[in-house]
């Protein structure tokens, strides 16, 4: 069964220790590399290392991975599942020790040589863009498979996955699209150095379409690794958040809702009309501009869940066709000024002069700042923003006992205070590097938060909300228990649409698409599409969409670099994206108790017999 | 007149690629499978016809030959069949949810196609353009690519394929009670697998008709939406081939008008653009004679 599989898994990891390279101590802009091998290191653009770098260790640890991995494979033929357990827990940590020392040593060598150099007056480090590669990834994935192994050896190891199925399928599903995407680049592109090489072995060849896999994914999940890169990957998650929230509040009113990208449309078209326009003044235009966004979206939204409710009209058709009427309206706003309507001229006021199809200029009152205008004013690190959320999260979890409704108004006066009183702490200088003060993630960051909690608040904290849940599972048994569903239908659809919508205060109110306070007809309407995505890879929960939302924020931030650095179109995002839906579709094609609920439920109930029958023999045994 | 004449062509050629879309997804929809994919086969069977011409060219130095589009034509047929299977082993076999299915298909379009061409042109949104396009049809005062006479002619074929041969019967029970048919001996599972398929080869040819036939590159996000529209005529023409024929004819002559209105002064272009999508929504809300889709539309069988 399953374990018998891992032998096959164990002699897979042997081979790619073989063929991958381990570690990359230097790289060119290129992409071309050093690499390092336990077999003999790979290096046919012929770079020259620095002296005195010591990576002896790679034979004896690669030594020792074999001697870790036959041991797991015998283990796995212990007849008893508890020794079998042990074992492999034990081989697990082993492990997981190994990669920790591997990358010690590598680093450490690494910092060392570097170190020497500038200390002798070098102008820049000669060993750039190293890293640890495939070959050591590999050593860590066995282990933690081993780790996992073990625990599925115990009882309600079964029941123990299939409890967290709800992270197992979206991981499992990242994984597979990950390596599809991985055959995707290796089928296209000629490995990373090899190419214009002759004479080259077929190792170096295999190990050259491995260095480039790995590269390719070092790269994209670089953003991580640095401020700036956060920066841009929250930026690009923000707009994300929103349309993935949108989605995922259809989904749990079992409503489907393709329309994100027109919603998105519509409220940034609202957004626009009341920055633009509203003779207001400075401190209400904001919060109008911002509702204004939710409206158009809710209004959009709103239109297709009455059409549901009121003639059932399938919502799935009729929010494709208002993705197509809002281009439209869009289109018609923007794109020129002029019109003629059976001959007569209609004159619009809303495209700006100039060749773009855009529209004026957001009055200063109704944009949003840039984060880094919220977290560093003046250079200064403030206080205001991190005491707020503090005290406003302390203060939630701290009231318990109180009601719901108290406790929020409560948290809420913290959070102003918090805010207020950190505004006039003094702050600790924080130079703002010109990278960073170029990054566009701004204030609808904190609006997404928003956004993210009140969905929380709303669908498992109220009453309608649980009504609302309970007609997206069973829509029959809600209405026997007197739910209205045309109602809700409608409800979900305008509160499902409002969230889309505010994605627009990223767009237009924070200037979040290119630095300008404008709508332009180029809004890139599609992330409600990618919304889908999101929505599905955090299993419609809070978390999980914020999460989610921010590892496509990352991806996105990676694709610019990896086309800058290796040509691979960024579009390689999207393609990942279509695979880890189609993936998460099909449950990950993982036994159908992972997506099943009520197989799901009964492999968890036949765990617990299995573990009462247990308890009940060790008693008797334990009575005799 | 001869306005009337360039907007009845203009017509012919922006219907095809719909109509053969729709009789695709008639299949499909017909067996049971909720087919919003098309969007993507379509844009997937564009890329592989105009590359593999483009290819075709490259490899033998310009070479004009009659076979060259035919070549194209049929990869793109092919690839749409396979991006079709996709979509069918997915919600056939893992019964995955069939409309997020075909969005993963249709988001996959989007951005596939631009891997490829990054690495055959160094470009993300355009092939090269092709010498050898799919052959003209003289029609008395105008030409139309050869692929609008057979997607007209193919109307009256799946019509009488669906409603005078036992497969189209089969097709037609597998849609509207799965188990029923089942009881009667027909293999519900090959049924649907087969209309998936197919559907997806006809939007490969509606692909195929875009890049090859109607222009002579594949450009990036070039359907447009030929897809949803298609599908909206699927709705509109009450899922069956001569409903869809009028759909896709008013659809296209929507399209052709706005084409026509360009820099006119009767309607702005954009609004007559969006007549379909607003007349469609009109008969699904039921204003214009009810659609009602095939019964067992969207449920995945079980055994």
């Amino acid at each position: 069964m399953g374990r018998y599989l891992f032998l096959i898994v164990g002699v897979l990891a042997l081979a790619l220790m073989v063929l991958s390279p381990w570690a990359i101590p230097m790289r060119e802009f290129d992409g071309t590399g050093y690499l390092l091998n336990p077999l003999g290191n790979m290096n046919p653009k012929g770079l020259t290392l620095p002296e005195g770098l010591d990576f002896s260790w790679l034979g004896w640890v690669f030594g020792v991975w074999v001697v870790l991995v036959l041991a797991a494979s015998a283990a796995l033929l212990l007849p008893n599942p508890e020794t079998r357990a042990r074992v492999l827990y034990l081989l697990g940590g082993l492990g997981l020790g190994l990669f920790a020392l591997e990358a010690w040593w590598f680093y450490q060598a690494i910092a060392a040589v570097n170190d020497s150099a500038l200390a002798a007056g070098a102008r820049r480090p000669p060993l750039r863009r190293f890293a640890l590669s495939l070959g050591a990834y590999t050593g860590l994935f066995y282990a933690l498979g081993l780790l996992l192994l073990a625990r599925m050896q115990l009882p309600g190891g079964l029941a123990f996955l299939v409890r967290f199925r709800g992270v197992v399928v979206p991981v499992v599903s990242l994984l597979l699209a990950v390596v599809v995407g991985a055959l995707v680049v290796a089928i296209l592109r000629p490995g990373l150095g090899t190419q214009g090489v002759e004479g080259l072995g077929l190792r170096e060849l295999v190990a050259g379409k491995l260095d480039l896999i790995t590269y390719t994914f070092q790269i994209l999940f670089s953003p991580i690794l640095n401020l700036t890169g956060i920066f841009t990957s929250l930026g690009f998650a923000t707009p994300l958040i929103f349309t993935g929230l949108a989605v995922a509040f259809g989904f749990r009113a079992g409503m489907f809702n393709i329309g994100a990208p027109g919603q998105l449309t519509i409220g940034a078209l609202f957004a626009m009309l009341a920055g633009v326009y509203l003779p207001l003044p400075g401190w209400l235009l904001l919060p109008v501009a911002i509702l204004a966004a939710a409206l158009g979206g809710a209004l959009w939204g709103g239109i297709v869940g009455w059409l549901k409710a009121r003639f059932g009209a399938n919502e799935v058709i009729n929010t494709i066709m208002m993705n197509y009427i809002a281009a439209s309206v869009l289109l018609f706003m923007l794109a020129a000024n002029e019109y003629r309507f059976f001959g007569q001229k209609v004159v619009l006021p809303f495209k700006a002069e100039g060749f773009e199809g855009r529209s004026e200029e957001i009055q200063e009152g109704a944009r949003i700042p840039l984060m880094i205008h919220i977290l560093f004013p003046n250079n200064t690190f403030s206080w205001a923003l991190p005491l707020a959320v503090l005290a406003g999260l302390g203060v939630y979890y701290g009231l318990r006992r109180l009601d719901l409704g108290r406790r929020l108004l409560i948290s809420l006066g913290a959070v102003v205070l918090g805010f207020v009183v950190g505004g006039f702490l003094p702050g600790f200088p924080f130079a703002v590097s010109s990278a960073l003060a170029s990054q566009l993630l701004n204030g609808s960051f904190l609006i997404a938060i928003l956004a993210l909690l009140f969905y929380n608040f709303y669908l498992f904290r109220t009453a309608a909300g649980y009504e609302l849940r309970a007609t997206g599972l069973a829509p029959k048994a809600a209405e026997y228990a007197g739910v209205n569903l045309r109602q809700k239908m409608i409800l979900a659809m305008v509160i499902s649409g409002a969230l889309a919508g505010l994605a627009a205060t990223h767009y237009v109110l924070g200037a979040g698409m290119d630095g300008t306070y404008r709508l332009k007809t180029a809004i890139p309407s599609s992330v409600g599409f990618d919304g889908i995505a999101v929505a599905l890879m955090g299993q419609n929960m809070p978390l999980g969409i914020f999460l989610s939302a921010t590892l496509f924020g990352v991806l996105l931030a990676g694709g610019v670099s990896l086309n800058a650095q290796l040509g691979i179109s960024n579009q390689i995002i999207q393609v990942l994206q279509a695979l880890i839906i189609l993936f998460i579709a099909v449950g990950g094609f993982l036994p159908r108790y992972f997506t099943d609920p009520l197989r799901a439920a009964q492999v968890e109930t036949e765990a617990k017999a299995e573990q009462e029958a247990r308890q009940a023999k060790s008693a008797a045994a334990a009575g005799d | 007149m001869e306005i009337i004449v360039a907007l009845f062509f203009s017509t012919l050629r922006q219907a095809a690629p719909l109509l053969l879309t729709s009789l695709g997804g008639l299949f499909s929809e017909r067996s049971g499978v909720v087919n919003i994919a098309l969007e993507g086969m379509i844009l997937f069977g564009a890329a592989a016809a105009a590359i593999t011409v483009n290819r075709i060219e490259v490899a033998t130095g310009g070479l004009e030959a009659f076979w060259i589009p035919w070549v194209g034509l049929l990869v793109g047929a092919m690839v749409g069949g396979l991006v079709g299977l996709v979509h069918a082993i997915a919600s056939i076999k893992y019964r995955a949810d069939q409309i997020v299915s075909g969005t993963a298909i249709n988001i996959a379009a989007l951005g596939a196609p631009s891997i490829v061409l990054q690495v055959l042109y160094n470009n993300t949104s355009t092939s090269q353009e092709v010498k050898n396009r799919l052959p003209l049809v003289s029609l008395g005062s105008g030409d139309v690519s050869i692929l609008v006479l057979i997607a007209f002619l193919l109307v009256p074929i799946v019509w009488w394929v669906l409603f005078k041969t036992p497969w189209g019967l089969r097709l037609r029970a597998v849609g509207e009670h799965p188990e029923a048919a089942e009881t009667m001996g027909v293999n519900v599972i090959r049924m649907r697998y087969t209309a998936v398929v197919l559907s997806g080869v006809l939007a490969g040819i509606a692909g195929a008709y875009l890049s090859i036939g109607f222009l002579n590159q594949f450009i990036r996000a070039m359907s447009a939406g030929a897809g949803f529209i298609a599908l909206a005529a699927l709705i509109f023409g009450k899922w069956h081939p001569f409903g869809v024929l009028g759909a896709t004819l008013l659809f296209g002559f929507a399209q052709a008008l706005a084409i026509q209105l360009q820099g006119g002064d009767i309607l702005p272009a954009t609004i007559v653009q969006a007549l379909p999508f607003i007349l469609t929504m009109l008969v699904l809300a039921g204003f214009i004679g009810r659609s009602r889709p095939p019964a067992a539309v969207g449920k995945p069988y079980d055994k």
